[in-house]
């Protein structure tokens, strides 16, 4: 068990009826690394990130948060671990200082420490001015917004974000890069999904390439990519089909 | 168009049973069910064929009629929801016109156990309109029922699609949310109140009732063969026109709000409120609660009880028959004039009301996680314990329903007689209120399943109304159970010593839900994943 790991997941696989969704997965993210887990769309990310995180029980593996097993002592694991997860509802009846203040209550954190960090984070995402709007009436990049400031709030050491610049504006997504890149600098650790290579080649340290449930390739950035276009490596590793050109001529 | 939709439909309701062993369970299970009741039913309708008594031709498709109509109309509403297997949002983007998106939809509803059931108990008065007339008499009727029927799926499907839109907009849900309850308020005291005014009323004026009826559109579906039968041919007509014009301004109706429906997903959302307060966020949530887990989860539970048009919908329907049934038994008694001063009705049959109250209350927690949805994840995330977890979520459900049990207390004790049979029905209903949330707790960790992500707060997936309907049963028996010392306790002790029922009954409610908090917490703990996989929509 490498202590240096700030998430170790060890032959994790699941199973939905008879497909496997994620093959045994072998991954390791150092602490203090910015880490990129690339995919197709189906390639497995969000059921892996998700066992990641404790919330669906592998078929079979386990999965460390800083040393901790997620599975057999969730309580530890999860203190350390913030998440923002996708395609997951937020309890969006409530207004975005009211979901702040729930989250951070329901991890059990100081009542004025939740105050505090709250404001500043609704300040820092620009979310203050939406005022005591619903957050079921916040558009798709406020959501992520709100959704990264529930994740940030406990100050965790290892962030899991599954799709964080999906369906954010530009200058949203700015503001969560320069966000998450001061976290990394100050010491913490990011892994997040994408398939936006931009994004990826940009922010990231390190990479994984996943595909039909397997990782198909990872490591340190520039051992990944060579001295190649990511974009090139990505589409080759996955085994992707490029356009002849002869068909679709109806269009 | 029409078969494609209902083809599409099959598809859709075969595919959600494939591979789902449990599912397929369910489906048969609800089938053996749906035709047991169609048998009873189609034997009863055969009534109406009796030529010694010719008033039950009258007396049989009025009544038993307008009870299928009112069924169709209310239930769906209060107790098991609509099918939509086919969101009319998804149809928004296709070249169909209207008419022809309608058409399909009806066709699609149409298709259900419930219609199937429906059709086959009906048929019943087919056999009795030809043992009046013959068989032109018993071909018109065959017509008239799937008349009926038709008229019956448009009524639920207007009124439930009717409803979710008001429920929707923020500006009339409130107005929504007491006409709902005040519908909700009728379903149990009107079945009673005909009942006993049946059996009070004599037989001529139940007859003409059931004429009056007849030309109403819950009656003149199902008279058409048995006017023919007759050779009333005018009647016959009128009544074919009342049945035709009713499913035409029902269907206009229904067409009117599924336009909003189908364009709700893009149209959702509010005005923002954007005032500021100078409040903190933690001030916000909690207001005077405890700054704690459960304070959070308290207050959190609290707003979505009321702001959730889902658990709205379930909790003012609920609310509303824990109020209604301790009347509904001395309904009858006050519809009929000529009875002289009735007695009250025996201190069992209310303290039974009463006890069904309190098993009914708690049956909207029976999927409290399926409301939430995959937003739960939150939770896990945060790491809750199982006990915190439920504590609050009981909690929070009873700051709406003890005030509820304690008026629906004092009515049934009035109705008993006078104050002094108030300890015994609040002892009473807290005991098996209690036991009910044990019992429910587990149920909703246990067997929670995942509600359809559209905006209809009516809206159940495939054959889960009738998973719906069946847990609640199995709940609501649950509890009645569990509180079974209690039960014989209150039939047991009488007269001043019936007091000690409200010291017993509390201590018992108490000890229940602190028992269920506990051990089901613990199976929480241990199934939170599985809970969540359970409630996530399958997309």
């Amino acid at each position: 068990m490498t202590t240096q790991a700030a998430l170790a997941l060890r032959g994790l696989v699941k199973r939905f009826d008879a497909k496997v969704a994620v093959a045994g997965i072998d991954l390791d993210v150092p602490a203090g690394s910015f880490f990129g887990l690339l995919g197709p769309n189906g390639a497995g990310k969000t059921t892996t990130l998700s066992m990641a995180v404790g919330l669906l029980r592998p078929d079979a593996g386990r999965a460390f948060v800083l040393g901790q097993d997620v599975w057999a002592d969730p309580v530890e694991a999860k203190r350390r671990l913030g998440v923002l997860p996708d395609g997951v509802r937020l309890f969006d009846r409530l207004g975005g200082a009211e979901l702040l203040a729930y989250t951070g209550l329901l991890r059990g954190m100081d009542p004025a420490v939740v105050d505090q960090r709250a404001v500043e984070l609704l300040d820092v995402l620009a979310l203050s001015g939406a005022g005591r709007t619903l957050v079921v009436d916040y558009s798709a990049g406020m959501r992520k917004k709100i959704g990264l400031a529930c994740a940030l709030l406990h100050a965790p050491r290892l962030l899991v974000l599954d799709e964080p610049f999906e369906a954010v504006d530009p200058v949203s997504a700015a503001l969560i890069r320069e966000i998450l890149q001061r976290y990394v600098v100050g010491g913490g650790t990011v892994i997040f999904s994408s398939h936006v290579m931009e994004v990826v080649e940009r922010l990231c340290t390190h990479v994984a390439i996943m595909a039909e449930g397997s990782i198909r390739a990872a490591g340190t950035l520039d051992e990944v990519r060579g001295a190649r276009d990511l974009e090139d490596v990505f589409v080759e590793t996955v085994g992707g089909r490029t356009a002849t050109g002869e068909e679709l001529s109806w269009l | 168009m029409a078969v494609t939709f209902a083809r599409l439909k099959l598809r859709v309701l075969g595919n959600g049973l494939r591979g789902q062993t449990w599912r397929i369970v369910l489906f048969v299970v609800g089938l053996v069910i749906g035709l047991w009741f169609a048998g009873i039913g189609f034997l009863l309708f055969t009534l109406s064929g009796v030529r010694s008594q010719p008033e039950l031709a009258v007396l049989v498709p009025a009544f038993g009629g307008g009870m299928i109509v009112l069924g169709w109309l209310l239930v769906p509403l209060v107790w098991s929801g609509v099918d939509e297997t086919l969101d009319p949002a998804r149809f928004a983007l296709l070249p169909l016109s209207r008419p022809t998106v309608l058409v399909g939809l009806f066709t699609a509803a149409l298709i259900g156990v419930p219609a199937v059931t429906t059709l086959v108990a009906t048929a019943g008065l087919v056999v009795g309109a030809g043992r009046h007339g013959g068989l032109p008499a018993a071909a018109t009727e065959a017509v008239a029922i799937v008349l009926g029927l038709l008229l019956c799926v448009a009524a639920s499907r207007a009124m439930t699609s009717a409803f979710s839109s008001l429920l929707r907009a923020r500006r009339t849900r409130d107005t929504a949310a007491v006409a709902l309850a005040m519908l909700a308020a009728l379903l149990g005291p009107l079945q009673i109140a005909v009942f006993a005014a049946a059996q009070r009323a004599g037989l001529d004026r139940l007859v003409r009732a059931a004429e009056l009826l007849g030309w109403t559109p819950f009656g003149a579906p199902y008279l058409i063969g048995f006017d023919v039968a007759a050779g009333r041919y005018a009647a016959a007509l009128g009544r074919l026109a009342i049945t035709a014009g009713t499913i035409a301004v029902l269907l206009w109706w229904w067409a009117r709000t599924l336009e909003s429906a189908m364009l709700g997903v893009a149209a959702a959302g509010a005005a923002p409120d954007r005032r500021r307060t100078t409040r903190s966020p933690v001030a916000q949530l909690l207001g005077r609660l405890p700054r704690t887990r459960s304070g959070a989860l308290v207050a959190r539970e609290v707003r979505y009880w009321w702001r959730d048009a889902r658990r709205r919908a379930s909790l003012i329907t609920v609310g509303v028959l824990s109020v209604v049934i301790p009347f509904s038994g001395n309904l009858g008694a006050l519809l009929t004039p000529d009875e002289v001063r009735t007695p009250p009705p025996p201190f069992g049959l209310l303290m039974g009301a009463m006890m069904t109250v309190g098993s009914l209350a708690a049956v909207s927690l029976a999927n409290q996680f399926g409301f939430d949805g995959t937003a739960y994840a939150a939770h896990l995330i945060a790491g809750v314990k199982g006990r915190t977890e439920l504590a609050a979520r009981a909690i929070a459900y009873s700051v709406y329903i003890l005030p509820l049990l304690v008026v629906a207390s004092i009515v049934a004790a009035v109705l008993a007689g006078g104050p002094e049979h108030l300890p015994a029905m609040l002892g009473g209903v807290l005991a098996v209120y209690g036991a009910g949330l044990a019992v429910n707790l587990a149920v909703s960790v246990v067997a929670a399943y995942a509600l359809p992500e559209t905006s209809n707060p009516f809206a159940v997936n495939t054959g889960a109304g009738l998973a719906k309907s069946l847990l609640a049963m199995g709940a609501l028996l649950g509890a009645l159970a569990a509180a079974a010392p209690i039960v014989v306790l209150a039939l047991v002790l009488d007269g001043v010593w019936s007091a000690l029922l409200l010291p017993v009954g509390v201590v018992y409610g108490g000890g229940a839900v602190w028992l269920g908090i506990t051990v089901v917490g613990e199976l929480l703990d241990r199934r939170a994943p599985e809970v969540l996989a359970a409630v996530t929509p399958r997309r």
